[in-house]
């Protein structure tokens, strides 16, 4: 238990720093903050999932990405959202595209973001766009997009876009 | 099963919850002028129409708790060094 609690201390103080120091990059980089938070989730995302089980099926990678997760010790939980006017949880673009809503409830970023009252949607949230993108790439092979649609203080909706 | 009430004497119609929901929780009743809560099901539990209501008429029951990261000292003045 006492290692537990130590290793939660340490995650936290580390996310906070990191919060910190992204709220500080982001004036003095602008953009750039992004790309390179984008980049290194991506790389995250691939090293993680390189022994990941291959499919072609959404849901299927989706599981496997959170299984990626879990195993890490990443404080990233996320659940598929089907509003109730919708059928199905994928729905596909005229373009060919499939998508799916995703909920985040835990989010290491957010819970050491509001700690200290910085904004979301910054670059570290980037990071999580990227995370998702090397990852799912590795999965599926597909290029894959994870667009913030709402950032709340409870959690988070986002739209997964994976290209054809 | 998560809970969504609007407290109906608190409401003064000003639509905020309306424009904040990202999952189209609300509906404006044009009768008695006031929002109302219409499809609790779509409901993620992010709490924005909570904070964002001026009146405070949102409350919600039953939904995960997020607590945000808090602060240890001890940890906090190792990390002094590099900052």
């Amino acid at each position: 238990m006492d290692e537990i609690l130590k290793k939660r201390r340490t995650l936290q103080e580390t996310m906070n720093f990191m919060a910190a120091l992204s709220a500080g990059i982001e004036p003095i980089l602008g953009r750039g903050a992004n790309s390179m938070t984008m980049s290194a989730g991506r790389n995250l995302g691939r090293k993680f999932s390189a022994g990941a089980k291959p499919t072609q099926d959404l849901m299927e990678a989706i599981d496997e990405v959170r299984n990626i997760l879990v195993a890490n010790n990443c404080l990233w939980g996320f659940e598929p959202f089907k509003p109730q006017q919708q059928n199905d949880f994928i729905t596909s673009t005229p373009e060919g595209d499939q998508q799916l809503l995703l909920v985040f409830r835990d989010c290491m970023i957010r819970q050491a973001l509001l700690r200290f009252g910085h904004l979301q949607q910054g670059s570290l949230c980037n990071m999580m766009y990227g995370f998702f993108a090397g990852a799912l790439e590795s999965i599926m092979g597909r290029k894959t997009t994870l667009e913030i649609k709402h950032a709340g203080e409870n959690s988070c909706l986002k739209l997964l876009t994976v290209k054809k | 099963m998560l809970e969504m009430t609007i407290h109906e004497n608190s409401c003064r119609g000003c639509q905020l919850c309306l424009d904040v929901c990202p999952t189209d929780c609300f509906v404006f009743d044009e009768q008695t002028q006031k929002a109302r809560v219409a499809v609790v099901e779509n409901c993620i539990a992010c709490l924005s129409c909570a904070y964002i209501c001026p009146s405070m008429a949102i409350r919600h029951k039953d939904y995960h708790q997020v607590k945000n990261f808090y602060r240890n000292i001890e940890f906090s003045s190792r990390m002094e060094k590099f900052l």
